[in-house]
């Protein structure tokens, strides 16, 4: 077995029919249940993902289950429930005072618990996720991350939505890169000019050409975030990510994928799914000379599912 | 290497795989070979865990950070799976799982034609249920809160809205919400109910009117609707769809969640409209038994049929109210099996009068209405 090579890359093997029957059992269950089977549901279809996920031909592993996402997400509904209760018990007042300051509890509370999110997303999904017996691990500051989020979270405000970019790109630059798996480590290195720049273009010719450079804008993102990732090992040696989508790739990608969606009144959603997951990853390599052999376990074990299910509840798509 | 088939081993503590041979050792156990090593780990110790994909089987073992170990051969799966099974450690899930694999769209289509068995029959049951056990207080308040919304936009003629309250107390059609009645100045052939008690009656449609008996089959009918709570079941079996559908579709798909909502209102169109039909068989019932004559129901629907074009019969089933010319043709039959009021009519002809005349503003409490 030849485990060393050049070049590395990743696979989707999932499949359409088993991706759609693991999703039906979720839907059924979770209708049967009332919906208290979220979580469980939830964990299946990332397994789902994870298995059949296979980087040079080694399956990825989540070790999530559903007993602690749904620890985690009795709390976070308890939670959201205590912040909304404030704000409508203030609202129920009906004083000027109140209602502002029930306004303050809600948004403050939810802009507060986000750095929080994104750092117990991090962490949680990360020590659950292992390739090849290895734990990956996040071992980013919560407080860092809040001075990042509030610095730039201003800093958008006050430049009405401009400074977003470089929001995205440094707190990106600064969790991406806290992420290890065992004795390696991730960088990503991106600039916030850079992607503005790039975000500014897109939507013009987008605008310009009626939609059509939509799909160009969506390979130069794709593009923008793979290719400033790296992956360092112990030995020094580097693994840059290169990725080799087309534009053309995604608009065949996308129309299929809408045509499949509608055509089939939405049962085609898992085929659609895979597709997209076999393209993503068919079109991210690995190039460089290191040795993926020699990596130990360096993670400790990590409980709690509270902020995954949070942002889950928020509606908080966490990049990863 | 001797027996078995090939795996490859993680050992939890480098990343390196470890080519091995692994076969079932009887009675219960789990032999694995690498090199010259060899280690057994019991099947049914509770640090065994076992997970399967279509062609992939991952056997763990252990404290953290576990032993892995990936199999590939499908019969080491196959027969794997089965003994396990036959131990007692396969869930309902993976049975589940295994029905749905083995035939994903005719699994589908049992949940579905389940699905929509429940959402069809079950659900508006269950969600009527619920509508009856609630407290008519609630329709009142529910009732109280729209009004407050609307009465300000509304123009109403408060003179005749007390002439009304006389005409509509006198034929006593809701006993269990009293109700108030309102005359509104507007155009319009119309006349709506609230729930739990507010019936609004436009100047449209009152000055159209030839003979008390069609106002009584108006107030019956709208009546009903107060008196059968239409709005509230309507509202609940509406909430109950709405929660289970969201329930289904969850994070599926935008295009579904679309497909979904215009099915539902299809639904409940047809179901208002059953609720129309029956607002007009109870309103004309109780005509019938305050001995006001029900065939006033039929001047009421011809009115109707005047000034409302009706829809193409193709388009029926989208429409809320069923079409006008069946309604009159159900009243008229409804009408002739009823036959005359055995009881006497309340006086009603001048309360009448004086609400279809616009001069004459009201009829001073204590005057023979007659």
């Amino acid at each position: 077995m030849e485990l060393l090579t050049p070049q590395h890359r990743l696979a989707f093997k999932g499949k359409g029919g088993d991706l759609f029957a693991v999703l039906i059992v979720n839907w059924l269950l979770t209708l049967v249940t009332l919906g208290l089977y979220y979580p469980w549901a939830k964990v299946r279809r990332l397994k789902y993902y994870y298995e059949h996920t296979e980087l040079d031909g080694h399956p990825f592993h989540f070790h999530g289950t559903g007993r602690e996402m749904f620890i985690g997400f009795i709390k976070a509904v308890g939670l959201l429930v205590l912040l909304y209760g404030a704000f409508f018990g203030l609202a129920m007042l009906q004083e000027a005072w109140a209602s502002v300051l029930g306004f303050l509890v809600l948004f403050g509370g939810l802009l507060l618990l986000l750095p929080l999110i994104i750092h117990g997303t991090y962490r949680y999904r990360m020590s659950r996720s292992s390739w090849r017996g290895i734990h990956f691990g996040y071992r980013g500051d919560r407080d860092e991350l809040y001075r990042i989020c509030l610095r730039d979270g201003l800093l958008t405000l006050v430049t009405l939505g401009i400074y977003g970019s470089w929001f995205t790109i440094n707190l990106r630059n600064y969790v991406m890169s806290h992420v290890r798996w065992g004795s390696s480590q991730f960088a990503y290195k991106g600039d916030g000019l850079d992607f503005f720049l790039m975000n500014l273009k897109g939507y013009f010719l987008t605008l310009f050409t009626l939609g059509i450079y939509g799909f160009w804008w969506q390979k130069d993102l794709f593009h923008y975030y793979v290719d400033h990732l790296s992956w360092t090992f112990s030995d020094g040696r580097r693994l840059q990510f290169k990725g080799t989508a087309t534009g053309g790739g995604f608009f065949g990608l996308i129309v299929t994928n809408v045509l499949l969606v509608i055509f089939t009144f939405g049962i085609g959603y898992a085929w659609a799914e895979v597709r997209t997951m076999r393209f993503i990853l068919a079109n991210i390599a690995l190039v460089g000379d290191a040795d993926l052999n020699n990596v130990a376990q360096t993670e400790q074990e990590h409980k709690g599912a509270l902020a995954e299910e949070l942002g889950d509840l928020m509606d908080i798509g966490i990049f990863l | 290497m001797s027996e078995g088939v090939e795996a490859v081993l993680y050992d939890g503590v480098s990343s390196r795989p470890i080519e091995a041979r692994v076969s079932v050792r009887e009675p219960n156990a789990l032999a694995v070979e690498h090199g010259n090593e060899r280690f057994t780990w019991p099947l049914e110790h509770s640090g065994l865990q076992w997970e399967r994909t279509r062609d992939t089987l991952r056997i763990s073992f252990g404290e953290f950070p576990r032993r892995v170990l990936i199999v590939r051969d499908p019969l080491f799966i196959r027969s794997f799976v089965l003994r396990m099974r036959y131990t007692g450690r396969q869930g309902v899930y993976d049975r589940l799982l295994g029905v749905a694999r083995s035939g994903p769209l005719l699994f589908f289509l049992g949940v579905a034609v389940l699905l929509v068995a429940s959402y069809v029959w079950l659900l508006p049951w269950a969600a009527e249920g619920v509508a009856v056990l609630m407290p008519r207080s609630v329709d009142q308040q529910l009732g109280a809160a729209a009004w407050g919304t609307m009465a300000p936009t509304l123009d109403e003629d408060t003179a005749r809205s007390r002439t009304l309250q006389r005409f509509g107390d006198a034929l006593q059609l809701s006993p269990d919400h009293p109700l108030t009645f309102h005359v509104v100045r507007d155009d319009q052939v119309n006349a709506f109910a609230l729930p739990g008690g507010h019936i609004v009656v436009f100047t449209g449609i009152l000055e159209r009117m030839d003979r008390p008996e069609e106002l009584a089959a108006l107030l019956a009918h709208e009546g009903t609707h107060v008196q059968e709570r239409h709005s509230t079941r309507m509202l609940m079996r509406q909430l109950a769809s709405y929660v289970f559908l969201s329930l289904i579709i969850g994070d599926a798909s935008a295009i579904a969640a679309v497909v979904a909502e215009h099915a539902d209102n299809v639904r409940n169109l047809s179901y208002s409209r059953g609720l129309e039909t029956d607002a007009d068989r109870h309103g004309m019932e109780r005509m019938h038994s305050r001995g006001v004559d029900p065939d006033g129901m039929v001047g009421l629907l011809n009115l109707l049929q005047e000034e409302a074009v009706d829809l193409p019969a193709a388009m029926e089933f989208l429409s809320s109210h069923p079409l006008t010319a069946e309604r009159v043709a159900e009243a008229e039959r409804l009408a002739a099996q009823l036959g005359d009021p055995v009881v006497a009519r309340p006086p009603l002809d001048g309360l009448f009068a004086a609400l279809t005349t616009p001069e004459v503003k009201e009829i001073p409490v204590g005057t023979a209405a007659e």
